[in-house]
């Protein structure tokens, strides 16, 4: 019982990492019809900037994830502006400019940072919480709550705000958007960078429990990407459910099975919920679904 | 897109097997070259495979090197465990691929793109994970080595021995071909025409009388059996089976290799083949340096052409030609 609340509750920090990969995955595709296939090295690169500014600029953990974040949402307007703005709606062509983006990034990390694992030690991975018999890192603790309040925050923004909900309306048509005067290409732009923004929040969080190195990336992106076709394309609570489920599945699953195929748990049952719901599990279902 | 699909005349077909059969002669002599085309062809098989889903079709699989590993692991074990020959090995390893294709196509094909996609990762994650975990039968992470070669082939004319690389090279170059000529057979027929139809318009298709449905699934399992055809051939060229060559790096390789060759082309395949795997072989790229040029390369040319190396030399030979016949 308690090695089963343990998992829980390790899966529920893993979750919420996917969650904040898979929302900016859902916000990217759901206004721009982008697939961000590069969207694993900004979680990356969240990481290493982290990192440089802790050990080099702000010796403070809090300051230097704010400074992550705002990094990386420049580096978003950045790629939307020189490359997903072109390649909309061609879909191959996103995925061969996903693995350029790739290969630079995985490789200038191995050039500037050299090629093993930094470790990022900051005071709340070195204290504990005690909650009964069992012990976490107050990171743990860090990480769900940021995405709680990341969820809160954005859950806000696009229903409370002209401009979020002129983003709403940007993802629901583009040209009737454009019609009754918002700024489609603005909306683009914001998107991609709350998408990166979040995406770096997630590397700078996980950053200390576990290493930095260039691939850190590659799993997550792919658990994102589970969760968005889990949750239905498109649909942010979706993109939660998924998320989270994703995380206590896989950490519940090493309780029966070896984590050997922890990561085969989480990609089989993706084939078994679409085998059920083709539209995914909040998904709206359109004509032409089986 | 006048001559998209006809550029190749049957006269250009045979002057393409002869100059491809011609390499082997003119190469005799350096071992290494042979060992860089042989290893294209080996990939250059399930790219056209992927090239009758993706340009001819529309349909984007990214695990589609988990079908030529699934080709490629049945390959090995007949041969290494029951003694089995190449030629029904690989059949066999072709036709469970297909099988395994066919079975996966029928709950993935009514998922509408990006879904489909995105399945299709999923599916290629679990073979990996599958080669790479079942130890009892794949060898696990270490895979299977010690794979044979072939036996030497009696032609009457001529013995080809593929223990040696000019004779590995001529059996990939025949099955290359053969491949090549599915691809031919299949983009001119009535079936091929079907799937082009779908490509450009699903409904419009339907409500024209083609089931849409069956003809995704039998270019699907086609596909796949393809990809398997590859994967045993590639497994029998390096001699081992080991499941890094049909992770997730390997999947995505592929679709690049068509895609840059260019999509819904009959010779982009072999283009992208030559230049992601002869290329970096004959170079050894692996200088990380060389990696960042190289994804800034790709970056660049996905944003410059669209449709890809074939598209950007049509759009230049089209150029080329009006000037030409004035």
């Amino acid at each position: 019982m308690t090695a089963l609340v343990e998992q829980i509750a390790n899966g529920m920090m893993m979750g919420a990492i996917y969650v904040l990969v898979a929302l900016g995955l859902v916000l990217i595709f759901g206004v721009m019809e982008v697939l961000n296939f590069a969207h694993g090295v900004i979680f990356m690169a969240g990481g290493y900037v982290c990192d440089v500014v802790f050990m080099h600029v702000l010796p403070s953990y809090p300051l230097a994830v704010v400074a992550t974040v705002l990094a990386l949402a420049l580096v978003g307007v950045a790629l939307e502006r020189v490359v997903f703005r072109r390649l909309r709606a061609n879909v191959p062509m996103q995925i061969v400019a996903s693995l350029g983006l790739i290969l630079i990034a995985e490789n200038a990390a191995v050039l500037l940072f050299g090629p093993s694992a930094l470790q990022l030690t900051v005071p709340s991975v070195r204290s504990l919480v005690r909650v009964g018999d069992l012990t976490f890192t107050v990171q743990h603790v860090v990480v769900i709550a940021a995405c709680v309040v990341v969820i809160a925050a954005l859950h806000l923004f696009l229903h409370r705000t002209r401009l979020g909900t002129a983003l709403r309306a940007t993802s629901q048509n583009a040209e009737a958007a454009r019609v009754i005067g918002i700024d489609a290409d603005r909306i683009y732009r914001l998107t991609f960078a709350i998408g990166c923004a979040l995406a770096g929040l997630g590397g700078a969080l996980i950053g200390p429990l576990f290493l930095i190195f260039p691939q850190m990336g590659d799993l997550p992106l792919l658990k994102g990407l589970t969760a968005i076709v889990l949750g239905g394309m498109g649909s942010i609570a979706g993109a939660i459910v998924g998320g989270f489920a994703i995380g206590i599945i896989e950490a519940v699953s090493t309780l029966f099975i070896t984590t050997d195929y922890r990561d085969m748990v989480v990609f089989a049952m993706l084939i078994a919920v679409l085998l059920i719901r083709p539209w995914g599990l909040f998904g709206v279902r359109v004509r032409g679904d089986a | 897109m006048r001559g998209r699909a006809g550029a190749v005349r049957p006269a250009t077909g045979m002057a393409f097997a002869a100059v491809l059969y011609l390499l082997a002669p003119v190469f005799a002599g350096s071992p290494y070259v042979l060992f860089a085309l042989t290893l294209t062809l080996c990939y250059a098989i399930p790219a056209v495979a992927l090239n009758l889903l993706l340009g001819y079709t529309g349909l984007v699989s990214l695990g589609h090197m988990g079908f030529a590993g699934v080709g490629a692991y049945v390959t090995a074990l007949l041969m290494k465990n029951a003694a089995v020959p190449f030629a029904p090995a690989l059949a066999a390893g072709t036709l469970a691929a297909g099988v395994v294709g066919a079975l996966v196509g029928i709950p993935c094909l009514r998922l509408r793109s990006h879904f489909f996609i995105i399945v299709t990762l999923a599916v290629g994650l679990v073979l990996f994970l599958l080669f790479n975990n079942l130890d009892w039968l794949t060898g696990g992470a270490a895979g299977l080595p010690g794979v044979p070669r072939p036996h030497p082939i009696n032609l009457g004319f001529a013995v080809v021995d593929p223990r040696r690389p000019v004779g590995f090279y001529l059996v990939a170059a025949t099955l290359f071909l053969l491949v090549f000529a599915v691809q031919y057979t299949l983009v001119h027929s009535d079936f091929g025409r079907s799937l082009a139809a779908i490509r450009q318009d699903e409904t419009l298709a339907a409500s024209r009388g083609v089931d849409v449905f069956a003809h995704k699934l039998a270019v699907f399992a086609l596909s796949a059996a393809l990809a398997g055809l590859g994967g045993g051939l590639l497994i029998d060229f390096l001699r081992a089976a080991a499941p890094q060559s049909f992770g997730f790096l390997e999947d995505i390789n592929l679709v690049l290799i068509v895609i840059v060759g260019g999509a819904g082309s009959l010779f982009g395949p072999l283009l992208g083949a030559l230049l992601f795997i002869a290329l970096p072989e004959t170079l050894r790229i692996a200088d990380t340096y060389r990696m960042v040029l190289f994804g800034a390369a790709l970056l660049a040319l996905a944003l410059s052409a669209p449709r890809g190396l074939s598209g950007l030399a049509a759009a230049a030979f089209r150029k080329l030609r009006p000037q030409a016949s004035a």
